[in-house]
């Protein structure tokens, strides 16, 4: 699968070389990039911008001067960002201990320099589709939420009785309505909730926790 | 005491001894003995001497009362005389008849030489001589009374007291010549007759003294002494009797109190010296048994003494018993010949043999190793030559009976008698093998930390370079990767050599990067087994070390670990590295301070950061003049180093090793002086490890 056109990669080494290299390596892959030459500097970047909206990965060295890699990625945990911002290590040899515990705590994955570049390639884009799962399924939630948050006060209850599988008539006897009045209801939540059956509600809603 | 002595603290004892040397023993026994001959002596004397008093006194008493009798004597003979003499005129007698009566009393008292009768005025009425002694008056009485003309002044004095007395008086005496040219010394006796109430005559009787107490002292008072009357002045008067002279003369005196006259009674005894011999004998026989009851308290006095003193020196004995036993040191004495003459269970024990099997071995002793039997002769026979060995001792090596060898220090001293001359050596032996073994492990377990400081370094190293090779590596594979990407996408117009070109430089970069792996996994692959260590421990595998460093640069290091630490769970002897680069960066550090503010501070303690508080944090602080900023920012990288011999690379390993455990290893500066240096380790049942663990096999 093809990653979006607007997919990112952010880079941060304090090695220009390696930074520019990978940078140009991903560009023959047909991928954006964006450098950062220390981790303040992309912690500052972003926390200047929005959250991200569109699949993006981050390449993370692990021992730089200043903060380390390694404090970063505890930052972007704070702040529930490593699942949408998907983070890759890169390591010597020295802090493979490192990464592998970084791993340990949510990090994507990581790669050793010097790096087999196709294969961290793929990885990127393997990032990159997470990344883009993990935004689609922010967004559905967050649709899902806005839906949800339409009904009225005695649709939700309906809803809620629909999902545990009651029958109309029963649902009428619980909220001291008519069948008729149900029927209604259930109807416009499978509208608003844009679904066909009751099964396919229930599944949306577990899907939202 | 003399200052010196007062000063010294064996004053007291050193006294005693120059009095022991003053009087030795011997002598002080001799000295006892003689004073009690010198006492027994001086009491014998004192009691012959007492008993020769004694008797001396008996007989001056015996003397005493026999002048006394002899006294009385001549008193009642001459008051018997005056009655004699009264009753002569009792009957009224004519002259005639008066003469009859006095011839009569004079025959009968031989002591009266002539009896007058006068009258009042002194006129001789009648006389009467003594037969006994011819005329004694009559030499010069040719003319009738004269020769009693001389004596008429003491008669008529005689009288006149007589008269005043109204009894008896006497005259002095005076000496009156006979005619064969001797003469007696005479005194008059005169009585007044009275007759109703007035003095009508009277009679006037001489007597000779010497008759006196011829005829009126007692026999026996005569018999062995003499009796004599003496003037007041000592002038002898009269005398009688003979006494048989003797060495010692005693003499008693009294007075004899005659009315108008006194005259000196006087008796001389002789005495032969009092008889010494019995006395003597008393004498000796009283002091013997003194002597003999002094002998004996003394005898059971040293008994006790000796009983005493042998109760002491069993107990000593048994104190040395028990001293000896008790010994790990094992104790041996030898003769000058080199025999041995006593071991201690101690040596026994040491070199396997018993006390039997050595007591008396000469020379080779059955513990010298054969082969180096003739070293030791040699160095026993530079000790024979009298020379003493050091007192610190020297080592050598001895067999035991199975043959095992281990090594002994040997202290040895000479052996002096009571006499103060040597009589062979005693030695002391250590057995020093457990010490050996001890300092053997010491420098072992330096050397291992040394050897690991050095493969930790070059690890470090190895690791440096791999960072720094793979940083270029990886940029050129990259690069070749995207441009064999780029060829790959303009199809067949790329010419096929050049992608093999990028692909062959793609393998090469790959291939750079697996030897730099190859070398890097080469000098990483120790035992990085993790295992619970104590704080203590590891502080102590380190302190030697840095004690060492620290009493060479003047520093003080304290150590404070807080009570009840966990065990961490870490790479032991990394750790131990990163702990003494710490402690020796902080002494260092401090070189250019006093001494007075070079200390040191090694600290362990439970991180309180940590929200598990699994961890334990480690502090090293030191009160140097601290890290200056543009230090401090370099501090961790790779080959930046003050120091001019460093390589650098300390505090980058730490700061890798610290980092492999997981922990964190930073600094801060310390007000008002001084960095303090901390890094945290995951204690025991930490949740890092295990990934940590699975990485590093």
């Amino acid at each position: 699968m093809e990653p979006s056109p607007d997919a990112t990669v952010f880079i941060v080494d304090d090695d220009a070389g390696v930074r520019d290299a990978l940078a140009w390596l991903l560009r023959s892959r047909h991928l954006l990039s964006e450098v950062f030459e220390s981790a303040e500097q992309f912690d500052a970047a972003l926390r200047s911008r929005p959250a991200p909206n569109h699949p993006c990965c981050l390449l993370l060295d692990v021992r730089m001067p200043g903060m380390s890699g390694l404090a970063l990625f505890d930052q972007l945990i704070e702040r529930g960002l490593q699942a949408a911002m998907p983070v890759i290590f890169l390591t010597g040899h020295a802090d493979v201990p490192t990464a592998v515990d970084a791993v340990k705590r949510g990090a994507f994955d990581f790669c050793e320099k010097p790096f087999s570049d196709n294969a961290l390639v793929d990885r990127i884009e393997q990032a990159l589709q997470r990344s883009a799962e993990v935004l689609a399924q922010h967004r559905q939630h967050r649709g899902l939420q806005v839906r949800l948050t339409e009904l009225t006060e005695r649709e939700r209850d309906v809803m809620r009785l629909v999902v545990e599988g009651l029958p109309n008539k029963l649902i009428a006897d619980q909220l001291d309505i008519s069948v008729r009045t149900v029927e209604v209801h259930r109807s416009r939540v499978f509208d608003k909730m844009n679904v066909k059956s009751a099964v396919e509600l229930a599944n949306l809603l577990r899907s939202l926790g | 005491m003399s200052a010196a002595e007062l000063a010294s603290p064996s004053g007291p004892l050193r006294t005693r001894g120059w009095q022991a040397r003053l009087l030795p023993l011997g002598w002080r026994r001799w000295t006892l003995w003689l004073l009690l001959a010198a006492l027994v002596l001086v009491m014998l004397g004192i009691m012959v001497y007492l008993a020769g008093r004694y008797e001396a006194s008996q007989v001056q008493s015996r003397l005493e009362r026999d002048t006394s009798d002899a006294l009385s004597d001549i008193r009642g003979g001459l008051t018997r005389n005056v009655q004699s003499l009264q009753a002569l005129q009792s009957s009224n007698p004519s002259p005639n008849s008066w003469a009859i009566d006095a011839a009569e009393m004079l025959r009968q008292h031989r002591e009266l030489m002539r009896i007058e009768w006068r009258d009042a005025s002194l006129r001789t009425l009648a006389h009467v001589d003594t037969p006994y002694r011819g005329n004694l008056f009559g030499r010069s009485a040719v003319d009738g009374q004269g020769g009693r003309d001389r004596a008429q002044t003491d008669v008529s004095l005689a009288c006149a007291n007589a008269r005043r007395f109204n009894g008896p008086a006497y005259s002095s005496s005076y000496f009156v010549p006979s005619s064969d040219g001797l003469g007696l010394e005479v005194i008059e006796m005169c009585l007044p007759l009275i007759n109703s109430g007035r003095i009508a005559g009277y009679a006037v009787a001489s007597y000779a003294l010497q008759e006196v107490l011829a005829n009126l002292v007692g026999r026996q008072l005569a018999r062995s002494q003499e009796i004599s009357f003496t003037e007041a002045d000592g002038t002898r008067l009269a005398l009688h009797g003979s006494a048989r002279r003797g060495v010692r003369m005693f003499t008693a005196q009294q007075l004899l109190d005659l009315p108008g006259n006194t005259l000196v009674l006087r008796l001389d005894s002789w005495h032969s010296a009092p008889s010494l011999f019995p006395n003597v004998m008393t004498a000796l026989v009283t002091a013997m048994s003194i002597a003999l009851v002094s002998v004996l308290v003394l005898l059971a006095k040293d008994t006790r003494r000796r009983l005493a003193a042998e109760r002491d020196l069993a107990d000593a004995l048994a104190f040395r018993k028990a001293m000896e036993d008790s010994l790990v040191t094992g104790l041996r004495a030898r003769d000058l010949q080199g025999h041995i003459t006593y071991v201690n269970p101690a040596f026994c024990q040491m070199v396997g043999f018993s006390a039997e099997e050595l007591l008396g071995h000469g020379v080779p002793a059955p513990y010298w190793p054969p082969d180096r039997v003739t070293e030791y002769e040699q160095r026993q026979a530079i000790r024979l030559a009298g020379n003493v060995p050091p007192r610190e001792g020297f080592e050598s090596v001895f067999m035991r009976k199975d043959g095992t060898r281990f090594p002994v220090l040997v202290i040895e001293a000479p052996l002096i008698n009571a006499q103060g001359l040597q009589t062979g050596w005693m030695s002391a032996f250590l057995d020093i093998s457990e010490q050996r073994r001890i300092e053997e492990l010491s420098r072992a377990s330096q050397e291992r930390l040394q050897a690991t400081a050095r493969l930790a370094t070059v690890g470090e190293m190895a690791s440096l370079l791999s960072h720094e090779l793979n940083q270029p590596l990886a940029a050129i594979s990259s690069y070749a990767t995207g441009s064999m990407n780029l060829l790959r996408h303009q199809g067949a117009s790329a010419p096929p050599d050049l992608d093999m070109a990028l692909r062959r430089i793609a393998e090469q970069a790959e291939r750079a990067g697996r030897v730099i792996k190859s070398v890097h996994d080469f000098v990483r692959r120790r035992d990085q087994a993790r295992e619970p260590v104590a704080a203590r421990a590891l502080l102590e595998a380190i302190m030697p070390l840095v004690t060492l460093q620290a009493r060479k640069l003047g520093v003080r290091v304290i150590t404070d670990i807080e009570p009840g630490l966990p065990e961490v769970l870490c790479d032991r002897t990394m750790v131990e590295q990163v702990l003494l680069n710490l402690a020796r960066n902080g002494m260092q550090a401090m070189e250019p301070c006093d001494l007075a503010q070079r200390v040191l501070r090694i600290e362990a303690r439970k991180a309180a950061s940590n929200e598990s508080s699994g961890w334990l944090e480690w502090r090293v602080i030191d009160h140097g003049p601290g890290i200056p900023k543009e230090v401090g920012e370099q501090l961790f990288t790779p080959f930046f180093t003050t120091k001019a011999e460093g390589m650098g690379l300390g505090l980058s390993l730490c700061r890798t090793v610290v980092e492999q455990h997981g922990g964190y290893l930073g600094f801060e500066g310390q007000a008002p002086r001084g960095t303090i240096f901390s890094f945290t380790l995951p204690v025991k049942k930490g949740p890092l490890p295990e990934a940590a663990v699975a990485a590093a096999v």
